[in-house]
């Protein structure tokens, strides 16, 4: 209510404000375009944005001017001796500068550029405003000689300022030109990051007028390429007072060329932003009668850009359809090069650590499926919730103890060990465990054979049952294998386990010792093996024979004749003396007597050579005889002779 | 007299076939028997005594003592062993009061005869300690005995050795003793040097030898091992 008052009186006395300079506008200080300040029907925002335009403009006037007559040796806007002078001045300075930066928050004009330039040459101002200057420039163009120029600049005031000498310092290396260089990069990297996405809205906007003249004002010969010397490249080498000087020297030419340079970049920038500030608002303008359903603000950025390449007069209004057709033309061209591009590695299939960027794979959200139940979050309420439990539990007192498990010893040994020692009286009295053993051996016939399919139905049933409770029992144990049934015979391993047949193998023969004993000694010696010892034992063993055998035809003989005594008589000894007695007295037989002479009896080699001897005497006595008959035959002629 | 026989088949035709000897036996038996005349054959035959010829009807009588320290369990059990013996071996039994004998007899309606015996076994049975249901095994069963040996059989011991003897045979409460009894199904009566066995002849052998062991100085343990192992041999035999 009553700001509204005051508010209405502000927007007049501003318009009356405008008016009054427009009209009475110098030819020297160019304000925006608009002649008067229309505040009927508008709101702050875009009283605002008109009074900006002039403001900018005649801003960067203001600045030019300040520029060239800081240039001017004459004025001094800044000394230590005229501190409260310069104070002044420089506290005014600061304050148009603060008020820029509050208008300005991000910069990409070149005559900014200049003004810092100069003001780095002239002034000690703190560091921290000659680096916003320094900075402010830095996005758009990223001429090399412009980089340069920073540089030397930087390092042209370190050199001012920290004039002081390392250990490590060279003819071509200095530590603390370095150090400056290297905060000034950062910070450069810091507002860098800041400006790039947004568009600076607040950016100074230069009309196309002021910028014609800005041209013609400042058209100075540019330094061809056979001119460069050493000089345009690389600092000087020697002391820094000439470095200094040089670079002083050098400076007023770069700046203008640089500038000049620079300036068509700007300009076109100027121009593009000029046109997107007016697009923006015709667009808002158009976007309040006629909605569309695409989105126009970032697409209009791209016409703008599209136009300037292509050359077209930026200013021409095109067709929805056009637009449309345009945007859709863009897109397709974006999307051709995508698909021609080599994709990125998210779309490669299989990618190893090698054919991806280090520790890219944490910025991704992979999917994967997990074997595992995720652990379940622990939050108060699951905390309250399972305490209820508890206490639920606690009341019932069921406790979820563990069971211990035995495993089932499954031996073959075991079956056969099943009788177990009962220390205890028998229950049952003797008769009836005897009852009871005879009832199970007659009672094996009369088992009843369980139906066939209740017994399939059974197992159906139990395979039914353990596959449902290893699913839905998350700690499952299942039960035991049945045991098999093991027939265990009490034969023999060897029985058991003979590979060949039984009728062929020689399991059940007998082993050697079982048809002839072994000797008690071991082993069966030659003759020649035998020690004396053996010898003896060998000679009083058949004497004990021998012995032995004799005894036994004795007790024979005895027990003959006393039983039988025409048998037993007969192969005695006494009745053969007998008996040979009677016949040498009959005379049926001699007895020859042993006269030591008769060798011939003794043995049969002697008898026999003797006898040979004797036919071979009676043949001789014989031929002996027939010689002679012979002899007496034969006459003499000489007796017959008459 | 055996060659005599084949010379007369031999005789009757060329060719006869040669019976073997054990049939010619039986052939010459029953030949002797359809005649009737006494086989001149090395085996006597008898046909079957009827029970009447035997003199059952006439009443034997067996007595079986009772010591001092029996005479009150038998006053206690006396019904059940005056109803088997009555009802199911149809005897006569009775208790003389004045001899301390028990004495069993055979009536008309007895018609087995190994029942008197089974009846005087069954009474001495009890007698010597055993308990009634135990004894009617015997009554029951044809093939159960009967042993009795001492300690001092076995090993010569005195004094202490032999209470100690007699204590490992025992056990703790008897433990060791109803073990062996356990395993080899029979029963045990230990009264001071004496033990009583009853079962069937294989048991009582495994019995007596687990008993023997324990006498000799084996440890328990070491018996129930061997009986073990034996008896579980003698299981699966059948």
């Amino acid at each position: 209510s009553v700001q509204d008052g005051l508010a209405a009186d502000f927007r007049a006395l501003t318009k009356t404000l405008y008016d009054l300079n427009k009209a009475l506008g110098t030819n020297i200080v160019r304000g925006g375009p608009l002649k008067e300040l229309v505040i009927e029907d508008f709101d702050e925002e875009q009283i605002w944005q008109q009074l900006e335009l002039q403001n900018n403009a005649v801003l960067d006037f203001f600045k030019e001017s300040i520029a060239r007559d800081a240039e001017d040796e004459d004025l001094c806007l800044l000394s230590d001796q005229e501190e409260g002078g310069s104070d002044a001045e420089t506290s005014s300075d600061e304050e148009l500068e603060d008020n820029i930066m509050e208008t300005e928050t991000e910069q990409k004009n070149v005559s900014t550029k200049d003004k810092t330039k100069a003001r780095e040459k002239q002034s000690k101002l703190g560091e921290s405003t000659k680096q916003k200057y320094s900075d402010e420039d830095s996005d758009i163009d990223f001429d090399i000689e412009a980089l340069e120029q920073q540089t030397r600049t930087a390092k042209e005031t370190t050199l001012k300022k920290m004039g002081r000498k390392s250990v490590v310092d060279d003819k071509f290396f200095k530590l603390a030109e370095m150090e400056a260089f290297l905060e000034h990069a950062e910070k450069e990297n810091r507002e860098e990051e800041e400006e790039e996405e947004d568009i600076n809205y607040f950016e100074d906007i230069i009309s196309d007028d002021e910028e014609e003249e800005s041209e013609e004002a400042e058209v100075k010969p540019i330094k061809s390429s056979r001119d460069l010397t050493y000089k345009d490249f690389f600092d000087p080498v020697d002391d820094d007072d000439l470095v200094a000087n040089d670079v002083e020297d050098d400076q007023e030419e770069e700046a203008d060329s640089a500038l000049e340079e620079e300036n068509p970049e700007s300009m076109s920038e100027v121009e593009d932003m000029n046109e997107m500030m007016m697009e923006n608002m015709r667009s808002k303008e158009a976007s309040k009668k006629v909605t569309f359903s695409l989105p126009d603000d970032s697409e209009t950025e791209d016409v703008t850009d599209m136009q300037l390449e292509k050359g077209i007069d930026p200013i021409e209004i095109k067709s929805s359809f056009e637009k449309r057709q345009e945007k859709m033309s863009k897109k397709i061209k974006i999307l051709e090069e995508e698909l021609l591009e080599e994709k990125p590695w998210q779309l490669k299939g299989e990618v190893s650590a090698q054919k991806r960027p280090e520790n890219s794979l944490l910025e991704e959200t992979v999917f994967f499926d997990h074997a595992v139940r995720m652990a379940p979050v622990i939050t108060e309420e699951t905390t309250l919730q399972l305490e209820d439990i508890i206490k639920q539990r606690i009341l019932d007192e069921a406790w979820d103890d563990v069971v211990p498990k035995e495993k089932p010893k499954e031996e073959a040994f075991e079956y056969k060990k099943r009788i177990t020692l009962d220390h205890e009286k028998s229950k049952l009295s003797l008769a009836e465990i005897y009852e009871q053993e005879y009832m199970k051996l007659h009672q094996q016939k009369t088992e009843e054979e369980e139906n066939p399919e209740h017994k399939e139905i059974q197992e159906m049933m139990d395979s039914l049952f353990l596959k449902l409770d290893a699913l839905c029992n998350f700690h499952f144990t299942p039960k035991p294998p049945v045991p098999e049934v093991k027939i265990v015979s009490n034969l023999p391993a060897i029985s058991m386990e003979e590979v060949a047949p039984v009728a062929v193998s020689d399991a059940a023969l007998l082993a050697p010792e079982e048809i002839k004993e072994k000797n008690k000694a071991g082993d069966i010696k030659t003759d020649a093996e035998k020690t004396p010892t053996d010898k003896k034992r060998e000679r009083r063993k058949k004497k004990l024979r021998k012995r032995m055998k004799l005894r036994e035809k004795e007790k024979r003989q005895k027990l003959l004749e006393k039983m039988k005594p025409e048998q037993g008589t007969k192969l005695s000894k006494k009745a053969a003396a007998a008996q040979l007695k009677k016949l040498t007295k009959e005379g049926k037989a001699s007895l020859l007597k042993d006269e030591g002479k008769d060798k011939v009896l003794k043995s049969s080699q002697a008898f026999f050579s003797h006898l040979q001897d004797q036919v071979r005497m009676e043949i001789k006595d014989a031929n002996k005889l027939k010689k002679k008959e012979k002899k007496q035959k034969t006459l003499s002629v000489h007796k017959l002779k008459l | 007299s055996m060659a005599s026989p084949p010379a007369t088949e031999e005789a009757e035709g060329a060719f006869t076939s040669v019976p073997s000897r054990r049939s010619r036996r039986k052939r010459r038996a029953a030949a002797a028997m359809e005649t009737g005349e006494p086989r001149p054959g090395k085996r006597p035959a008898f046909p079957p005594v009827a029970a009447e010829a035997l003199g059952v009807g006439k009443g034997e009588l067996r007595k079986v003592p009772v010591p001092a320290n029996r005479y009150t369990p038998l006053k206690e059990n006396w019904m059940k062993i005056y109803t088997p013996i009555v009802e199911h071996l149809q005897l006569q039994i009775r208790f003389n009061l004045k001899t301390r004998n028990v004495e069993i007899k055979t009536c008309q309606e007895t018609k087995d005869l190994s029942a008197l015996t089974k009846a005087a076994d069954f009474v001495k049975a009890f007698i010597l300690g055993f308990q009634v249901e135990d004894a009617l095994a015997l009554i029951r069963l044809d093939d159960l005995f009967l042993e009795s040996f001492e300690v001092t059989d076995v090993k010569p011991l005195k004094g202490d050795h032999l209470s100690r003897a007699i204590g490992r045979i025992a056990g703790k409460g008897g433990k060791t003793k109803f073990t062996i009894e356990n395993v080899t199904r029979t029963r045990i009566v230990l009264a001071d040097a004496k033990i009583h066995i009853l079962g069937s002849f294989q048991n009582i052998k495994m019995a007596r030898t687990a008993i023997c062991n324990l006498i000799l100085g084996n440890p328990p343990s070491k018996v129930y091992g061997n009986i073990r192992a034996v008896a579980s041999r003698a299981a699966e035999r059948f």
